[in-house]
């Protein structure tokens, strides 16, 4: 039997509230062979994450699983706890997201590479630390030997992933899960892990489970691709086939909707996931669907393989059918009249120490950065962690002291107090990355839309209702949210109300500090939409932060590249791609997802 | 982005875990604000209740046992206990709430001006509260309250005004631990002063905080009176309190008078109960308020 893993009709249901268990997860089938990357790819709330948990039996308690998991012909569902602990670990690596939470701050990466191990195998500590060195070595981590005895934190975020995966591979595991291994890190760090994996499972003949909300990140590398959406499998199929021929329209919604480099217009899926508990009864991608049909409400529809993929949709889209829109020239050389001109700005970070504040000086962040910003212009800072673009950001919005100048139509920022200041900075706003972290918990939505109008002065009850509903209204929200808790709405909702907050104060610069990083694809691809339309009808004027190339390349009519806190280049954006002057930014375009000819 | 496992409206962790938690989070509660209830009840509503003049002496029924004519007996001069234990509890709840309250208000705006201002203001109000904190609350007390005349208004002054370092410090490491927070950052960006960040978000996201810092003030107000009382600075005789009560039934303990020794103590206890559980109950139900 050469299967890894089967699944068989797998169903999950989890407690949830009073009602007792919900389903999350209906029949699921899949099978993954030795050697082979099958990509498990869905949104929040997809369900993806709890079929990787149930291979693992790692569910939350009260969880009920149905259906039948076969690990290289064990059935995983009649094993007890203890021979479940003999799999874990030993038959079943597993690697996570945020390989910082998953490891153990406290312990050194050796003990922790060694720990499988040592459990499963037993044998001496010396030839333990021998495997762990050999499995550092293995995952490219430079001089294995002087680092066994580091701790997690001396290690940088890629470096900590590859120790993840060290774990994970401690005790050759015929099957590695690896749940979204490569979000949050840098791009160009992404792809070395992902490389790493791809590599591994050939050599070892693994199977890999890889769950991903980000379908350009498993495209090079996927040998399946099996997409799951609130709960069900909507298309599987190889990954070939699936690439050049999504059939199913969510599929092919899915790809359209991550920003690639030279792409005109995302694409917007419309609506917004089913809860768990109001899943429709027919295909439950219908209420969104653009082809759909009266028939699709009658039942769920059987997945039928046709021309390498297997689609559950009544009607499948033609091979070819969605060719995505040719890339449109971007018009060059625009002339804007100047906004905000930012000249020599240097941060330097004082390290917080000494009892009366004398701190020592660190080197600085951000270093003899000078650009200038056009009215309706957006500028994209793209860098890697630790380059200095969260903080130009910061230092642009006043948030932060710094040496320089930032002028806002032609007057310096600096010299300012008191109300002038607030005025000033009034007119810069920002969008942070994680829109939960931006609204007070405790307010409502329509206070905190409300909270740049009362700061600008006395308005009545009923007006300021009244350009709550409207501002609302502008980014796509329904104004019954207003009466809402932050608690209550959806991410990509919450970055919308962060967005008509920002907008309430009627300001000429938004700084978007990762403005659609912590958000599922669908949802990113509104966003981005939402922000382009608004810059064009406000004539508002962008900073966009990212570290994801695409994302920048999509929104920006120019790109500054800043690497360790200075700008090593800034070009019009497709002059930038190409013709990159700097290494750098030739290896982050190289990174970044392509617009894929569909004629392969 | 990981995928929510836990769907959004807070999912209680088991299906018959939950229910009994819920229940246990209400008790409490709803069992402290029942003994509060009862408590405020004796100090401001029975005395209008009960008519006997507390201060009338009986010397023929001294240290008589509880009976149809003095339900809780009488103390060492005659004086109906029940009625000297009602304007007791009047008298300590007259100070130690206000008392409470000062405090809170002191303790937040402290903390929120240390939390809040330059670096150089708050090391220099810590250190203040640093030396305060160093010194027992209770020495100080005596110390005062030697030197000032008593009378409610002074003791509502001392008490309040020696309880409120601890509530200060907290306020000012929450404050420094949220003035950093995005939606923080975001209302300084829309134009909000110092004030306005104070008002519309610290206090706010503290309010859980507060809320049961609030409550075990009132607690321990409440009890320092007492003990301020006992050791026969609190009121000034003839008017009693619950702790001067106790104390002097405690110094006729050799004929174990339980009828004074054990209602005052269990009303102080039954106060100090109210406050820790209604704190216990908010703090349940608000949770870890983010």
């Amino acid at each position: 039997m050469s299967d890894v893993l089967k699944l068989e009709n797998l169903s999950v249901s989890l407690p949830r509230g009073r009602a007792g268990n919900v389903a999350i997860l209906d029949e699921l089938n899949l099978t993954i062979g030795a050697g082979e990357m099958l990509a498990l790819v869905g949104e929040s709330g997809s369900g993806k994450t709890i079929a990787a948990l149930s291979v693992m039996r790692l569910l939350p308690r009260g969880a009920r699983v149905q259906g039948s998991i076969q690990l290289a012909g064990t059935e995983l569902t009649a094993l007890d706890d203890r021979a479940m602990r003999g799999v874990r670990g030993r038959d079943v690596g597993m690697v996570f997201q945020n390989p910082l939470a998953a490891l153990n701050p406290s312990r050194t990466v050796a003990a922790q590479i060694q720990e499988a191990w040592r459990v499963h195998k037993g044998g001496s500590i010396r030839a333990a630390r021998a495997r762990a060195l050999d499995l550092m070595g293995e995952v490219g981590i430079p001089q294995p030997a002087q680092r066994l005895d580091d701790y997690p934190h001396q290690f940088s975020g890629g470096m900590r992933q590859r120790v993840m995966i060290a774990m994970a591979l401690a005790c050759a595991p015929k099957l590695l899960i690896a749940d979204e291994p490569t979000t949050g890190l840098d791009p160009l760090i992404a792809r070395q892990i992902m490389q790493l994996i791809a590599r591994l499972r050939r050599e070892h003949a693994m199977g890999v489970l890889f769950v991903t909300h980000d379908l350009s990140v498993v495209e090079e590398h996927a040998d399946a691709i099996h997409v799951l959406y609130a709960g069900r499998s909507v298309e599987f199929g190889g990954a070939r086939q699936f690439f050049a021929h999504p059939r199913h329209p969510y599929s092919a919604a899915l790809l359209n909707s991550v920003a690639r480099l030279g792409q005109a217009r995302l694409q917007n899926i419309p609506g917004q996931l089913p809860e768990p508990e109001a899943r429709p009864a027919g295909c439950r991608f219908a209420p969104r669907c653009a082809y759909h049909q009266p028939a699709c409400d009658a039942a769920y529809p059987a997945l039928i393989a046709n021309g390498g993929t297997a689609a559950a949709c009544l009607f499948p889209l033609p091979a070819g059918g969605v060719l995505q829109a040719a890339p449109l020239a971007k018009p060059a050389g625009r002339n804007y009249a100047p906004q905000l001109e930012v000249q020599d700005l240097s941060v330097r970070y004082e390290e917080a120490g000494g009892w009366f504040g004398a701190g020592g000086k660190q080197p600085p962040t951000l270093q003899d950065v000078a650009f200038s910003l056009g009215k309706g212009e957006c500028l994209g800072v793209v860098g890697e962690s630790g380059s200095g673009k969260s903080t130009l950001g910061r230092a642009v919005l006043q948030m932060i002291p710094y040496g320089g100048h930032v002028l806002l139509d032609g007057h310096d920022l600096a010299g300012l107090h008191g109300p002038k200041r607030r005025a000033q900075r009034r007119r810069l706003q920002v969008v942070f990355q994680d829109p939960r972290e931006s609204m007070n918990p405790r307010l409502r939505i329509g206070d905190i839309v409300a909270e740049p109008l009362r700061l600008q002065g006395r308005i009545s009850q009923a007006e300021t209702r009244r350009r709550v509903a409207a501002l609302l209204g502008r980014v796509g929200l329904n104004p019954e949210l207003a009466l809402r808790l932050p608690s209550a709405v959806s991410g990509g909702q919450a970055q919308r109300i962060a967005i008509a907050r920002a907008l309430a104060a009627e300001p000429e610069v938004i700084v978007l500090d990762e403005p659609t990083s912590a958000l599922d694809v669908s949802t990113q691809a509104m966003l981005l939409n939402l922000l382009k339309d608004l810059g064009q009808s406000d004539a508002l004027s962008y900073i966009l932060i990212s570290h994801d190339f695409a994302v920048v390349s999509y929104m920006a009519d120019r790109i500054a590249v800043l690497n360790a806190g200075r700008i090593v280049e800034m070009n019009e954006t497709a002059r930038l791609i190409e013709a990159p002057q700097h290494r750098y930014t030739a290896a982050l375009i190289e990174a970044a997802p392509q617009l894929r000819s569909r004629s392969r | 982005m990981s995928e929510q496992i836990i769907p959004a409206q807070g999912l209680p962790a088991a299906p018959l875990g939950s229910w009994v938690a819920w229940i246990t989070q209400r008790s409490t509660l709803v069992a402290g604000l029942a003994i509060a209830g009862l408590i405020l009840f004796i100090g401001f509503v029975a005395p209008f209740l009960y008519p006997p003049d507390p201060f009338a002496i009986h010397p023929d029924h001294a240290l008589q046992a509880p009976s149809w004519a003095f339900p809780l007996g009488a103390d060492e001069l005659g004086r109906d206990e029940l009625a000297l234990l009602l304007s007791g509890g009047f008298a300590t709840l007259v100070v130690a709430l206000p008392a409470a309250a000062l405090a809170f208000i002191v303790g937040i705006a402290y903390g929120l001006t240390a939390g809040l201002g330059p670096a150089w203001a708050d090391r220099v109000m810590m250190r203040l509260l640093d030396a305060i904190l160093a010194l027992p609350s209770l020495i100080i007390l005596i110390f005062f309250a030697s030197l000032v005349t008593l009378n409610d208004t002074s003791l509502i002054l001392l008490l309040g005004l020696i309880s409120w370092p601890g509530l200060a410090r907290l306020v000012r490491n929450e404050t420094r631990a949220q003035r950093g927070r995005d939606f923080v950052l975001a209302a300084e960006q829309l134009g909000g002063g110092r004030f306005y960040i104070a008002r519309m978000h610290l206090v706010r996201v503290m309010a859980p905080v507060l809320v049961v810092n609030g409550t075990f003030m009132i607690g321990d107000s409440i009890f320092a009176f007492s003990a301020l009382s006992f050791l026969g600075l609190g009121v000034q005789p003839p008017q009693v309190s619950w702790g001067s009560l106790l104390e002097s039934a405690l110094d006729i303990i050799a004929l174990d008078p339980w009828w004074l020794i054990l209602p005052p103590g269990l009303l102080v206890f039954g106060a100090l109960l109210a406050a820790s559980l209604t704190g216990q109950g908010l703090l349940q139900r608000w949770g870890n308020g983010r």
